[in-house]
């Protein structure tokens, strides 16, 4: 077929198809890195909030539900439910640890009062968890606060010179190790006795149990005490590096698990009055992240029961207002909220229909006489929500921010469509001669337009193959190229200067005999190199250049991952529109006789 | 109607609109082809002898009261779009002032072109270079078009309005652009085919090389005399 044959031809023999390939594809890679990173923020939004509070809440604000475990025995009846746990959610004051003297002292905190077993059920708490296992200076800390937490026990076990060699190496050690590790578990597991060492090590378990510290932080209980595990982002002690995981400043130092923290929390009477502050001195056991900036900074989890005697929501016995002797009854325990987790593949919304039937099941079959009754379905204050409802504060402005953003991108796609179209409408328009010649020997129309669609398929479907390559690579490597941003290597800069200056020497040779376009290349490819060695020195004046600030938006790293569907669209989009920039004026030009067409130059 | 007869132009008229004015190019111009006859039609610029031509080759439309062009008795623009493609494509051979070459195309390719469009030779390769051959191109086959000579650039354009083997070749002043040498040539090559049994239509202003035909008609003022 000649069409074909032409098609090559025009594609081979001149530089514009190579450019129109180049324009399609940066169109379609700027589509697809934008709107990957805006869904992927969404999503990141919503599916954190699934994994933080499960599918369905039930909430009854300050004053709590009565009779959960009822409530909870009726929702978790129902086929469509995996698991359900209870919660007390409030605020409290969390007084800090901090080694040192001029951190911050105390941090206020969203408490949540968990059952450990059921909430790593409906969530992902476990995953959340952020030690898995003791690190050697982490290890080294615990031996240190172990030894000199029972100094007596353990040196009236050693001969003096013995003694004098643990001493003098782990006060050296406590001094020195916040800069430098000292390696002490094993000196001293050289020098001591088997029964010593051991003895040593049965002071904490976390020192012979790698998992210890992740098995505490599950059961929110260290030696046999309740214990918090509190967010991430709560101590100042943790600190993100360029690879996107934590460490603890100071040489584990500042590790949260080593330390007891005082918790303290407002309870709040039936009218709304604030009763006397309750504190607790509780151990840390270990600390969370979930991801989400807001929620690592400020949440704390502690044991249930905790939690109930802090707000005062634990069960207590009712008296008579005339009498205060007189035992009226009995005030039962309660919770904030309880969280519901629907089984694989139960839709949200139709869970919390499950849940609602289930509430009034449960309201209604309370036993008569019942002294202090949950509040009805119809209550105000009880809410009964899926986890997208609940984030509908958190995620609402993001939504909006995404219909700007797609209002936004409306435009550039309409800008990008018509840089397309006139990209084809000049290369068909200029052939219009061509056209005249083939439809003097006999092409007929079809036929003519065929071959500038096959030449448009051709330039629109590799630029979208090649814009879709180039936009997956952009956007998977995004946090990469962040950071590069972040701090970009002194190479470039001295990169850019390098070809800056053999422009500048091409301009000269090749404008010696009066050519002025060399000039002009010379003068763009000068500013040009200039222009990113100035933006490089700029940022590394600067300290470095943070676009993406996690405690603006929420998660510690940018979304990475390719919204395939919008890159299919614009992919096809960009065919499209490549294959109406080339029909409408090859048609336009076959419509016309061959000699008018003939005629133009 | 005469059996012999290949070429029909009957009471043709052509009138040109240029914005709000109309030029009037053709007044009912007549003209007969016989088969293996060489007919040059002669008449100053501006007279519509290239017009004539292209309404003889179905490249342009007679005006609406017009006559009509006939080719083998049949009138070319009543058939189908498809028929008008076929009779440019097979049926007769158009030479062009200018050459009207592809420039992305080799020498080869320009020539065969219409034998690909057409689909009905399919040795239409072959043929192209057999007879770019014949016109002294055979070193030339994988040029572009940009690379020739005026010569041969005419040349490469005859062997494309040959290559289909149609029944006559118009020639709208195929020496026109070129030197005095080379049109000779091209007139040497027209020459050949005519002898071969190709009917001509030939346009031109220059009396000298209206006389190479067998018959030479006048135009003036939108009439054949």
């Amino acid at each position: 077929m000649y069409q074909s044959r032409l098609t090559i031809r025009y594609l081979t023999s001149r530089f514009i198809p190579t450019i129109a390939v180049a324009a399609v594809a940066l169109c379609v890679a700027l589509v697809i890195v934008v709107v990957s990173v805006m869904t992927g923020f969404l999503n990141m939004v919503q599916s954190s909030g699934r994994t933080l509070m499960g599918d369905v809440v039930v909430t009854y604000g300050l004053s709590g539900i009565p009779h959960y475990d009822r409530l909870m025995d009726t929702i978790e009846q129902h086929e469509s439910v995996e698991a359900v746990t209870p919660i007390v959610d409030g605020w409290g004051l969390l007084r800090m640890p901090y080694p040192d003297r001029d951190a911050k002292q105390s941090e206020t905190v969203q408490v949540w009062g968990i059952e450990p077993h059921s909430f790593a059920e409906v969530t992902k708490f476990a995953d959340s968890l952020q030690w898995k296992s003791v690190s050697e200076n982490q290890r080294d800390w615990l031996l240190i606060d172990a030894i000199q937490k029972h100094e007596e026990a353990v040196l009236s076990r050693l001969d003096d010179d013995t003694k004098a060699f643990v001493i003098e190496h782990v006060n050296a050690a406590a001094r020195s190790m916040n800069f430098e590790s000292v390696g002490l578990a094993q000196t001293l597991e050289d020098t001591l006795q088997t029964e010593d060492w051991e003895y040593i090590l049965s002071l904490d378990p976390r020192l012979t149990n790698e998992g210890e510290v992740h098995a505490q932080g599950l059961s929110l209980e260290r030696d046999g005490k309740p214990a918090i595990v509190s967010g991430l982002h709560v101590s100042e002690g943790n600190e993100r590096q360029d690879d996107g995981s934590y460490q603890v400043i100071r040489n584990d130092y500042w590790w949260l698990p080593r330390y007891t923290g005082t918790l303290t929390m407002l309870p709040i009477d039936a009218q709304g009055g604030i009763i006397e502050p309750e504190s607790i001195v509780m151990p840390f056991a270990n600390e969370f992240m979930s991801g989400v900036y807001i929620i690592d900074d400020t949440r704390i989890f502690v044991p249930l029961h905790v939690a109930q005697q802090l707000l005062h929501l634990d069960e207590a016995e009712i008296v008579d207002e005339d009498d205060p002797t007189e035992t009226v009854g009995v005030d039962p325990a309660k919770v904030t909220s309880v969280l519901v987790r629907g089984v694989e593949g139960v839709n949200a919304d139709d869970l919390r229909a499950i849940v609602q039937s289930s509430y009034l099941k449960f309201y209604d079959e309370m036993p008569i006489g019942t002294f202090v009754m949950p509040p009805p379905l119809g209550d105000p204050g009880l809410v009964i929500q899926t986890w997208e409802d609940q984030q509908r504060s958190f995620t609402g402005p993001v939504e909006k921010e995404r219909e700007l953003m797609r209002t936004l991108f409306s435009i550039i796609y309409l800008v990008v469509a018509a840089l397309i179209l006139s990209i084809f409408w000049s290369i068909v328009f200029e052939k219009t001669k061509d056209i005249g010649i083939l439809r003097s020997i006999g092409a007929s129309r079809l036929s003519v337009v065929w071959v500038f669609l096959q030449f448009a398929l051709v330039i629109g479907v590799t630029g979208a193959l090649l814009g879709s390559l180039l936009g997956w690579l952009i956007t998977t490597n995004i946090n990469a190229i962040h950071e590069a941003l972040g701090n970009p290597p002194i190479a470039i800069a001295i990169g850019a200067i390098i070809l800056g200056c053999l422009t500048i020497a091409w301009m000269f040779k090749r404008s010696r005999n009066g050519d002025f376009l060399p000039i002009v290349l010379g003068s763009l490819g000068a500013i040009l190199f200039a222009s990113i060695a100035f933006v490089v020195f700029n940022i590394r004046a600067m300290g470095g250049l943070v676009i993406w600030d996690a405690s603006v938006y929420y998660f510690s790293h940018i979304p990475n991952d390719v919204d395939w569907n919008a890159a299919i669209i614009t992919s096809i989009g960009a065919v499209v529109f490549c294959l109406i920039g080339a029909a409408i004026p090859s048609a336009k030009a076959a419509d016309i006789d061959p000699v008018k067409a003939l005629r133009h130059e | 109607m005469s059996d012999s007869l290949l070429l029909q132009g009957q009471d043709l008229r052509k009138t040109y609109v240029l914005g709000k004015t109309t030029v009037p190019v053709l007044h009912g111009a007549s003209i007969d082809v016989a088969e293996g006859a060489w007919v040059s039609i002669l008449g100053s610029s501006g007279s519509g002898k290239s017009t004539l031509l292209h309404l003889l080759g179905g490249l342009d439309r007679p005006d609406e009261n017009s006559g009509q062009v006939l080719y083998r008795g049949q009138s070319v623009w009543e058939q189908s779009q498809r028929a008008i493609n076929d009779y440019r494509n097979n049926d007769i051979g158009f030479v062009f002032q200018f050459y009207h070459l592809l420039p992305e195309l080799t020498v080869l390719e320009n020539a065969c072109l219409p034998a690909m469009i057409g689909q009905v030779n399919e040795d239409g390769l072959e043929r192209a270079e057999v007879l770019l051959k014949e016109f002294g191109l055979g070193h030339r086959l994988h040029h572009k078009p940009r690379e020739l000579s005026g010569g041969e650039r005419q040349r490469t354009a005859i062997a494309r309005a040959l290559v289909n083997e149609p029944s006559v070749l118009l020639a709208d002043e195929p020496t026109g652009n070129l030197d005095e040498e080379t049109g000779s040539e091209i007139l040497g090559v027209l020459k050949e085919l005519h002898q071969d049994g190709l009917a001509i239509v030939m346009v031109t202003h220059d009396p000298s090389i209206a006389s190479q035909g067998t018959e030479t008609v006048h135009l003036r003022r939108g009439v054949i005399e």
